[in-house]
């Protein structure tokens, strides 16, 4: 079934074309990147799904239902969370408190709800942050809080996770585990697409890459047809940059 | 009395931090003081009546500006509402009905000035929101005074008092107040002043947990606006007069903010205590020792130095250092 259909998208910032006429499908269960050099309009993408940005021409559908002009609050509860390039936790409450604010109902009269503590330290446990609930983001390690961005991120219950380069910043080994948490989570029934610069961290993680340059759309296939592809290695300055 | 503490704290739960004994008879002793005021207050009964209703407005400034971050400098707009609603019906429409059915059309009134002020502007974001509420106060001004063959220009409308025993009238006061508190305590302990605080420290991540801030930024003004509309009935028939220098001066809605921040926005029980000091100080104890203009200028100079000073307030300052004591880490 798809998931997230993505038709005919462009996005303009004045004059400059920063997403130009990009379709794409990502069906239920599947684990995709989107990959392309700084400033070909990957985020962008993901902000124009968000709802942070209002497209300018094209549609966006989820689960078979327009979401091209619905506000950020809406997307997610469909059924899509995102986490972005920066962490944004808030500094003055704890990582449990950080999290239960994503399971809040959107409800004015709702005095009580949300996540209790038991499911709480479930989600976290699921990023293995589960011991640092009671610390404030400020004083984790920078891994950590990037691991709290996820957990906030699936404590909307999402179907569809938007990754926008969660291994920046981390080195190997925890690459590694968090691609382990984020093969996890896509073994647990979340679709994926996961954007990074290069494909190296993403050849062993997803079954297919999607490249975007320049706004332009310029491949969508396998990681290993998608490396030995002359356009996408043109993109990337004649190959050098792509498993950087 | 620490039976009373443990029994406070485990009935409240953990939402609410555990009181120590310090902050418990900190709370208690301001209470049991405020209840008995009548006893030892003598002529400043009426200083802390007043105290009272500028606690209100204080509270209902700090859901709302003092939580979401979205800062008003208008708020004597919503209380003046509900006085000039109160003193218009007297005056124009129904001279001879009970002073207390008015109320519920007066804080009504309130509550659809605050959306009419809200829906519009809580979408913008920086300043301009700000700027709105600040010149919706002097809309409100100037307008009683162009409209003043009903409003009865700078001299205002003679309303009647509520009653003219001193005593009374206290309590008249106090009663909402603590109802007001205790009603504010626990929103803004529940999940909606979770939300509320979240919007305040980084909005965009509200949105991202699903929640709709614009949404909740309204209701944070609806929840602002009823209390305001009660103080301002009551501040209306304090002394029996509405005037446009008394309830909507664009001073008014700054006092307001000042009382809210010397006490530590964002907390509800700080504004009460700066609500109390500011008056206290005003009506209180600066006059003994100097003459009107005089008496403001040292006023403000003290909000100044309390700001610069303890910014996150007073109160919430003394708050700490009582919590700290019984833990041995003081700072």
């Amino acid at each position: 079934m798809t998931l997230l259909s993505v038709q005919n998208l462009t996005k303009k910032f004045g004059g400059l074309v920063a997403v130009n006429d990009v379709s794409f499908d990502v069906e239920e269960g599947e684990i995709a990147g989107l990959i392309g050099p700084n400033g070909s309009g990957k985020t962008t993408i993901f902000n124009c799904i968000m709802g942070i940005y209002k497209v300018t021409d094209g549609t966006i559908s989820f689960k078979g239902s327009d979401i091209t002009d619905a506000s950020t609050h809406e997307v997610v509860n469909t059924g899509i969370a995102r986490v972005t390039q920066e962490s944004n936790p808030i500094g003055r409450m704890t990582v449990a408190e950080n999290i239960r604010l994503f399971t809040l109902p959107n409800d004015i009269l709702s005095i009580t709800g949300g996540a209790e503590t038991e499911e709480i330290e479930a989600l976290a446990a699921r990023v293995g942050i589960d011991d640092v609930l009671d610390e404030l983001p400020g004083s984790l390690p920078h891994a950590d809080v990037r691991r709290l961005e996820i957990a906030k991120a699936i404590a909307t219950k999402p179907e569809l996770l938007l990754l926008d380069e969660p291994f920046a910043g981390l080195n190997q080994a925890e690459i590694r585990e968090m691609s382990d948490q984020i093969r996890q989570l896509r073994d647990d029934g979340v679709t994926i697409i996961i954007i990074d610069h290069n494909m190296r961290g993403l050849m062993q993680l997803v079954e297919r890459i999607m490249v975007i340059n320049n706004g332009d759309w310029l491949a969508d296939d396998t990681p290993q047809a998608v490396a030995e592809n002359e356009a996408v290695q043109q993109a990337y300055l004649a190959g050098t940059e792509v498993f950087e | 009395m620490s039976n009373v503490m443990d029994r406070v704290n485990s009935t409240l739960g953990d939402r609410y931090a555990d009181m120590n004994r310090l902050q418990f008879g900190l709370l208690a002793v301001a209470l049991i003081a405020l209840i008995i005021a009548p006893v030892w207050g003598g002529s400043y009964l009426r200083v802390l009546a007043l105290g009272n209703i500028f606690a209100i407005f204080a509270m209902g400034w700090d859901i709302q500006s003092g939580y979401t971050g979205y800062i008003s400098f208008g708020h004597a707009v919503l209380s003046g509402a509900a006085a000039y609603t109160s003193a218009l019906i007297l005056t124009h429409i129904a001279p001879d009905i009970s002073v207390w059915a008015i109320l519920p059309v007066a804080v009504l009134m309130s509550v659809i000035v605050g959306l009419l002020l809200a829906v519009p502007t809580l979408r913008l974001r920086g300043p301009y929101f700000s700027l709105i509420t600040l010149v919706a106060g002097l809309l409100f001004y100037r307008g009683t005074r162009t409209a003043s063959q009903y409003t009865g220009g700078e001299q205002g409308l003679l309303v009647g008092r509520l009653t003219f025993d001193p005593v009374l009238r206290f309590y008249i006061t106090l009663v909402p107040m603590l109802l007001i508190a205790a009603a504010l305590l626990y929103l803004s302990r529940s999940n909606i002043g979770t939300i509320l605080i979240a919007i305040r420290e980084n909005e965009a991540a509200v949105e991202s947990a699903g929640i709709d801030a614009t949404k909740f930024k309204i209701w944070s003004f609806v929840l602002s606006s009823i209390p305001m509309g009660i103080g301002g009935f009551l501040f209306a028939h304090f002394d029996g007069t509405v005037n446009p220098t008394d309830v909507v001066l664009i001073d008014r809605s700054v006092e307001m903010i000042a009382m809210a921040v010397m006490g530590g926005m964002g907390s509800i029980l700080g504004p009460i205590a700066g609500a109390f000091l500011f008056v206290g100080l005003r009506d209180g104890i600066l006059p003994a020792f100097l003459s009107g203009t005089e008496r403001w200028l040292a006023l403000w100079v003290v909000v100044l130095f309390v700001i610069v000073f303890a910014r996150d307030g007073l109160f919430r300052k003394l708050w700490h250092r009582l919590g700290d004591d019984t833990e041995g880490d003081s700072e």
